[in-house]
C-alpha cells in the first residue's frame, strides 16, 4: 500500500527541540534563512524586552511572511513605544508595509490611543486618512468622539470621508447633527452627500 | 447590446464606498459583487469571471497593488481589465498603478458620472 | 445526509427575513465567523433563524438580531453558529475538494518534490475520521501515482472520544452515502449489526494524535507537510485564535504546500500569507515557494 504511518508520537513530542534563549533568537533575527528569522520572531513573542529590536528588523525586512510574524509579535508585545515605531510607517511609501502597521495598530487600542492626536493633526492628507481608519475599527471607547472631531475640523475631503465611513460603524445619535453640518459643507459633491446619508441611514438603524 | 448583464468586482475595504461604487454601476446597467479586501478579491477574481474590477489601493490583509500582482499568473483573471482608486493625486501611485496592471487610475472622491464613463469604456458596455 | 429541515406547517412559508435584513445579517455574521452567505442560501439560513427565534421567544427577527449583537455572554450567538454549521459528517463530504487534491494539488506536488521523499498530508480536525478516510480512499482510487509515493496521512482532534471513534473506523449507513458498493467492498467489512468498518490495513496506515491546534507544544513536531485540511475549525475561534492556528500551518508546511478550507469558509479576513490558489472549483491556500 502506498500509505505509510508515520512514526507514532506521543505528545509533548520526544525529543523536543530546545527552546533558545533571548540572545540565540536576537541573533536569528539577522540569519540570511526568513525561516530562521521568521521561527526567531515567532519565538520572541515571550520576550517584552525584545520589541526594539524587532521594530528595528521591520524597518528592514522585506520577506513577506517573516513582515507578518512580525505584525503578530508587535500586536502581542503592544505597547505605547511599539505603537509609536509602527505609527511612523504611517509615512511608508511601501504600501504592503504601511497596510500591516495600520493594521497592527488596529489591534493595539490603548497603545496606540496617545499617538492618535498626533496622527490626526499630520501634515499629510494620507497619513490623517490611515489614522481615521484607525480609529475607525478601534475597540476604544472614544473612538466615535475623536471621529466626530474629524468630521468637524479637517479640512481635507477625503480625510472626512474616511471619517464618514468610521461613523457608519461606529457613529452613535450624538454624531447626527455634525454629519449634518458635513453635508452642508461639502454639499453638491454626489458621492459625500451620498456616503453621509448612508451613513446617517446606519446610525439611525435604518 | 449584452443579452446578460456585465459583471464587475469592486475592492475595496470602506462599506461606504462599496455602496458608492454599486450604486453607480448598478445604474450604468452592471452585475456588482463586493470584495472587503484584495485577498477577498483575488479569491473572488479566481473563482469567479468579471468584465471589469475596481480595486482601492490601500486595504487591510492585502493592498490593491497585491491583489493585482498575485491574479497575474492566472490566465482568465489577467485579462480582466481594473480600474484602479487612490487617494494620491500624485503621479506617483499611477506609475505603481500601471506597473500592477491597471487600465485606469482614479482619485478619490471618485465622481460618480467619471466612475459610471470609465467603466463603460472598460467593459465595453452600450448604456442601458 | 444533508440535515433535514423540520416542517413547521403553522408558521407558513412566509420570510423571516427582507432582503435588506437578511443582507445585514450575513455582513454581520461574516464578520463574526468568516462565513459568508449568499442570496441563494437565504432559505437555508431563515429556517434555522426563524427556528432560534421561536426557541429564544423572540417577538421578530429585528429584536433576535438585537439580542444576538448584544447580549454579553454570546451565548445564544453561539447556539446560531452551531445551528447554522451543523455537519453531519459523512464519507466525501465536499467532494470537490477531494477533486483537487487528486487532479491538481498532489500532480502539482509530485513535480517538485524528491524521489523518496513522504508526501504528507495533514487532517485537522478530523472528527470521527470521515475526512482523513476519505483523503485516503480517494487517492488510492483515483491518482495514478499513488503507488510511487509514501503518503502519509496524519489526523487529528482535540476531542479523545472522537480520536477513538476515528480509530475504530465504525460508521453507519447513512455516512456511506456517497460511497459506492464497489468501493464498500474494497475499503469496509460490513458489521453484523449493519455498520460498516474500514477495513484494519486502513485503519493502520492513519496517524491519529491529540493535538489543541493553539497549542505550540502540541504542533511544533508537525513540520514539512504538504497539504494541510481545516475544515469548518476556524468559524469557532475568535480572530487571536484564527490567525495564530494560519501562521502555525504556514510554519508546518513545506514551502509550496496547500491548506483546504471548508465551503464557504475563507482566509481573507484572517491572513495574507497564503496565496489563493484556483482548482476546478474550488479555492484552495497555497505558501509560497521559499
Amino acid at each position: 500500500m502506498a500509505l505509510i504511518k508515520a512514526d507514532s508520537q506521543t505528545i509533548p513530542p520526544s525529543p523536543q527541540p530546545p527552546m533558545r534563549g533571548l540572545p540565540a533568537l536576537l541573533a536569528d533575527l539577522a540569519a540570511a534563512d526568513p525561516a530562521v528569522r521568521r521561527t526567531a520572531v515567532r519565538d520572541l513573542a515571550g520576550y517584552p524586552q525584545a520589541a526594539m529590536n524587532l521594530c528595528d528588523l521591520l524597518e528592514r525586512e522585506a520577506n513577506s511572511s517573516v513582515r507578518a510574524a512580525l505584525f503578530s509579535t508587535l500586536i502581542t508585545l503592544h505597547s505605547p513605544a511599539v505603537a509609536g515605531r509602527l505609527a511612523v510607517h504611517l509615512h511608508s511609501d511601501d504600501v504592503a508595509l504601511r497596510n500591516g502597521a495600520i493594521e497592527a495598530l488596529q489591534e493595539m487600542p490603548d497603545a496606540v490611543a496617545p499617538h492618535l492626536q498626533r496622527l490626526l493633526s499630520d501634515d499629510d492628507s494620507d497619513v490623517r486618512i490611515f489614522a481615521v481608519n484607525i480609529l475607525a475599527v478601534l475597540r476604544h471607547l472614544q473612538a466615535p468622539e475623536w471621529l466626530a472631531a474629524v468630521v468637524r475640523s479637517d479640512p481635507h475631503i477625503n480625510v472626512c470621508a474616511a471619517a464618514i465611513d468610521g461613523l457608519a460603524e461606529v457613529g452613535r445619535p450624538e454624531s447626527l447633527s455634525d454629519l449634518a453640518d458635513l453635508r452642508r459643507r461639502f454639499a453638491g459633491n454626489a458621492f459625500m452627500e451620498f456616503a453621509i446619508d448612508a451613513a446617517m441611514r446606519r446610525i439611525r438603524g435604518e | 447590446m449584452r443579452k446578460t448583464k456585465a459583471r464587475v468586482l469592486v475592492v475595496d475595504d470602506g462599506l461606504t464606498m462599496r455602496l458608492f461604487y454599486r450604486s453607480v454601476l448598478e445604474a450604468a446597467g452592471f452585475q456588482v459583487e463586493e470584495a472587503a479586501n484584495g485577498m477577498e478579491g483575488c479569491e473572488k477574481a479566481l473563482a469567479q469571471s468579471f468584465e471589469l474590477m475596481i480595486v482601492d489601493i490601500n486595504m487591510p490583509k492585502m493592498d490593491g497593488y497585491s491583489m493585482m500582482r498575485m491574479i497575474r499568473d492566472d490566465p482568465a483573471a489577467r485579462m480582466v481589465p481594473a480600474v484602479m482608486i487612490s487617494t494620491e493625486a500624485g503621479e506617483r501611485d499611477a506609475a505603481q498603478a500601471l506597473v500592477a496592471g491597471a487600465n485606469f487610475y482614479l482619485v478619490k472622491p471618485v465622481a460618480p458620472e467619471d466612475l459610471a464613463e470609465v467603466a463603460r469604456l472598460m467593459a465595453g458596455v452600450v448604456a442601458a | 445526509m444533508m440535515v433535514t429541515l423540520s416542517a413547521n406547517p403553522a408558521k407558513g412559508l412566509a420570510p423571516v427575513m427582507t432582503d435588506g435584513e437578511y443582507a445585514k445579517f450575513c455582513e454581520f455574521f461574516y464578520r463574526k465567523t468568516g462565513i459568508q452567505y449568499q442570496e441563494n442560501k437565504k432559505y437555508y439560513v431563515e429556517r434555522r433563524v426563524s427556528d432560534r427565534i421561536e426557541k429564544t421567544g423572540s417577538e421578530s427577527f429585528r429584536d433576535y438580531f438585537t439580542m444576538i449583537r448584544f447580549q454579553a455572554s454570546g451565548e445564544e450567538f453561539q447556539f446560531l453558529v452551531n445551528t447554522l454549521t451543523v455537519n453531519e459528517t459523512y464519507f466525501f463530504r465536499e467532494d470537490y475538494q477531494f477533486d483537487a487534491l487528486v487532479s491538481g494539488i498532489l500532480p502539482g506536488i509530485a513535480q517538485t518534490k524528491q524521489h523518496g521523499a513522504p508526501i504528507r498530508i495533514w487532517s485537522v480536525p478530523c472528527s470521527s475520521g470521515e475526512e482523513p478516510y476519505s483523503i485516503a480512499i480517494n487517492i488510492l482510487e483515483r491518482w495514478d501515482q499513488s503507488d510511487t509515493w509514501n503518503i502519509e496521512i496524519h489526523a487529528s482532534d482535540i476531542d479523545t472520544k472522537i480520536l477513538q471513534e476515528a480509530r475504530g473506523g465504525i460508521y453507519s449507513e447513512r455516512s456511506l452515502a456517497r460511497v459506492s458498493a464497489q468501493l464498500r467492498s474494497k475499503y469496509f467489512v460490513r458489521r453484523l449489526d449493519g455498520s460498516f468498518q474500514i477495513c484494519t490495513e486502513l485503519r493502520d496506515s492513519i496517524d491519529f494524535s491529540l493535538v489543541n491546534v493553539v497549542d505550540p507544544l502540541h504542533t511544533r513536531r508537525f513540520r514539512d507537510l504538504d497539504v494541510i485540511f481545516c475544515r469548518n475549525l476556524l468559524i469557532y475561534f475568535d480572530d487571536v485564535g484564527r490567525r495564530e492556528t494560519v501562521e502555525m500551518f504556514f510554519e508546518a508546511l513545506a514551502p509550496g504546500g496547500f491548506v483546504c478550507l471548508g465551503h464557504s469558509e475563507s482566509l481573507s479576513r484572517i491572513s495574507s500569507i497564503f496565496r489563493p490558489r484556483k482548482f476546478k472549483d474550488t479555492i484552495v491556500y497555497q505558501k509560497p515557494a521559499e
